[in-house]
């Protein structure tokens, strides 16, 4: 195929799969730690409903800290999406033509079984956009719902809090039934006036395993952005209407706008990687993600992840800033030395340097304990396989753990690391 | 003429001290609880590295410890105060005493090479080279207890009991090397 890029997705799917998993991983380990715990729960005589308490007032406090898409409340921010294609797609190009199979698939409009797809996605709700997604790559809102991606692209936000939860339902469900009978046609939507990328139609038909529209995943449901004039930050549009294939199954908090400037193709969102990628990354951060705190509290995550912090023979717990802490702290403490009681040789200061210490219980001797060592809010609870070191370098690897850092749990099952003390 | 005073960097590269605290050391107390500690278990010790002076030090659970790092005696002196002072802080009746310095360090640089199996041959008993076994040869000073190691291209380790012995003895080798020069090949 065309592409010089690399046929893996873009860091943030990547980041994004991960994150998913890994929300995926808590809560079944909640689920696990809860339903273990309900035999005994009801030996000691209480009730469900404590350990049901429990079990919301756990995963509420591991959403909040962590900032997790939290695909069963109600309460994250939705965000409208743009799917765009990126600008130097162009259906003349090559890739399709080289291709004619998937010229084929772009015509499609009805979904195929032809799901299998190299890669799948889901795109949480707290995302980072834009977001380019290459072709091929399948994805998967957090209800399940699948959006094949068969022409790469981009997928950016719209402004916060749009909830055109009216509109495009009835979009979704005209453009349903046009589907087949319009692969040429052009169906402009009213755009969202406040979208802040405007897009021409879309062609694309996203298909999904589910048909349901209703709008009773709260969520909002994908919308078309119309504007046929679309001047994307990246893509100059051509002003020629698409057909419109949109059967759209709301995706659990977010909105997605379709956006694309293939001509007369409709895209069908779930592939294989073939197309080029466009990797114009504007991404942002998530910045309108509310992250209730920071790292929070570090005991309930480590009870979230089922690592007690007792069991110190396997366990190595590690601190990044530590080591930075120490680099500078040294200097500082040194010097506020001790006029500190502790004094229990104190006397013998006088003569006998040879036989007694005049240790003058740190008169003399300065302290150089950095304070606030373990006090940082990035650590590691994991196992290790081998740690070792050479004069002041030290290399990790690590294996089966939790790393919060800045505020965020990265699971992992094997580490890596170098670092000088 | 050969005053071996003219500038001639001895460079102190290492001193080892010993001292004891005079009391038994939990080993395991230590190496849970004390910060940059390195436990041993094979060998029944503990190393702790401290940062400000560079210094890491081997401690036995019978309260002997050996500092080794340091660049200078009172460095090692100073380490080694912060180092009982830390086990102290640990809980552990630690009593500073027996501080004594075993071993110095030091390199320094002629500004010639050295023909080594001349030097050998004038100094014969004190003197000692093999080539098969190692590239310099040994010249030990037995009333300093130095042991010097003399490279062909000049630059030579000396090792002593304390700072004071090491620089006599470069002092003392110096117009035996001076002797045995030879040009160096640039």
């Amino acid at each position: 195929m065309v592409c010089g890029e690399s046929l893996y997705p873009p860091k943030q799917l990547l980041t994004f799969f991960c994150q998913q998993l890994q929300a995926k991983l808590y809560l079944s380990i909640i689920d696990d730690v809860i339903d273990s715990m309900r035999e005994l729960f009801l030996d000691e005589g209480l009730e469900d409903r404590v350990l049901d308490d429990l079990r919301h007032l756990w995963e509420s406090k591991m959403m909040q800290s962590k900032a997790m898409e939290d695909f069963r409340q109600n309460n994250i921010n939705s965000s409208n999406f743009v799917l765009q294609l990126p600008a130097s797609y162009n259906q003349s190009d090559q890739e399709l033509t080289g291709d004619p199979i998937l010229l084929e698939t772009y015509r499609l409009t009805s979904k195929t079984s032809s799901f299998f797809t190299l890669a799948t996605f889901s795109l949480p709700a707290a995302l980072a956009y834009p977001v380019q997604i290459p072709a091929g790559v399948t994805l998967q809102t957090a209800s399940g719902q699948l959006y094949k991606v068969n022409v790469p692209v981009v997928v950016t936000q719209a402004p916060a809090g749009q909830q055109p939860v009216s509109h495009p339902t009835q979009k979704v469900t005209e453009r349903r039934e046009a589907p087949a009978s319009h692969p040429a046609a052009v169906q402009p939507h009213p755009i969202l006036p406040h979208e802040v990328e405007p897009s021409s139609l879309p062609a694309s038909s996203v298909t999904q395993p589910k048909t349901s529209l209703a709008p009773s995943q709260e969520s909002c449901l994908p919308q078309l952005s119309p504007e046929p004039e679309g001047t994307l930050a990246e893509t100059e549009l051509s002003p020629q209407p698409e057909p419109v294939n949109l059967s759209m199954t709301q995706l659990v908090p977010l909105q997605l706008q379709l956006s694309e400037r293939c001509h007369g193709l409709t895209v069908n969102f779930l592939l294989a990687f073939p197309a080029k990628l466009d990797l114009d990354y504007s991404y942002s951060v998530l910045s309108d993600i509310v992250q209730l705190d920071g790292p929070a509290d570090n005991s309930d995550l480590e009870e979230g992840d089922g690592v007690p912090l007792e069991e110190n023979d396997f366990l190595g717990i590690i601190n990044a800033e530590a080591i930075k802490a120490l680099q500078e702290g040294n200097g500082s403490s040194d010097g506020n030395s001790i006029s500190s009681s502790s004094d229990s040789e104190g006397a013998d200061d006088l003569a006998d340097v040879e036989e007694e210490d005049p240790l003058n219980s740190g008169d003399d001797v300065i302290e150089q304990d950095i304070p606030d060592l373990f006090d940082t809010d990035n650590v590691i609870v994991c196992q290790y396989d081998k740690i070792h070191r050479s004069k002041n370098r030290w290399k990790f690897h690590l294996k089966d753990g939790v790393m919060c850092y800045r505020g965020r749990d990265y699971v992992f099952s094997k580490a890596v690391g170098e670092a000088e003390w | 003429m050969d005053s071996s005073d003219e500038a001639l960097d001895i460079i102190v590269t290492n001193v080892v001290a010993t001292f004891r605290t005079r009391c038994h050391l939990n080993l395991r107390t230590i190496a849970l609880e004390g910060t940059n500690v390195i436990y041993k278990p094979e060998v029944g010790k503990v190393l702790m590295k401290l940062r400000k002076p560079k210094i890491t030090a081997s401690i036995w659970s019978s309260g002997k410890i050996i500092c080794t790092g340091a660049t200078s005696e009172d460095e090692a002196k100073l380490g080694a105060r912060r180092l009982a002072r830390c086990l102290q802080k640990l809980g552990f009746k630690v009593r500073f005493s027996a501080f004594r310095v075993v071993n110095v360090l030091a390199v320094c640089s002629m500004p010639f090479g050295v023909h080594l199996i001349d030097f050998t041959k004038n100094n014969r008993p004190i003197a000692s080279y093999e080539p098969e076994l190692h590239p310099a040869a040994t010249y030990r000073i037995k009333h300093l207890k130095a042991t010097i190691q003399v490279f062909s291209t000049g630059s030579i380790t000396v090792t002593g009991p304390n700072v004071q012995n090491v620089a006599t003895a470069v002092e003392q080798v110096y117009p035996l090397l001076f002797e045995c020069q030879k040009p160096l090949c640039k």
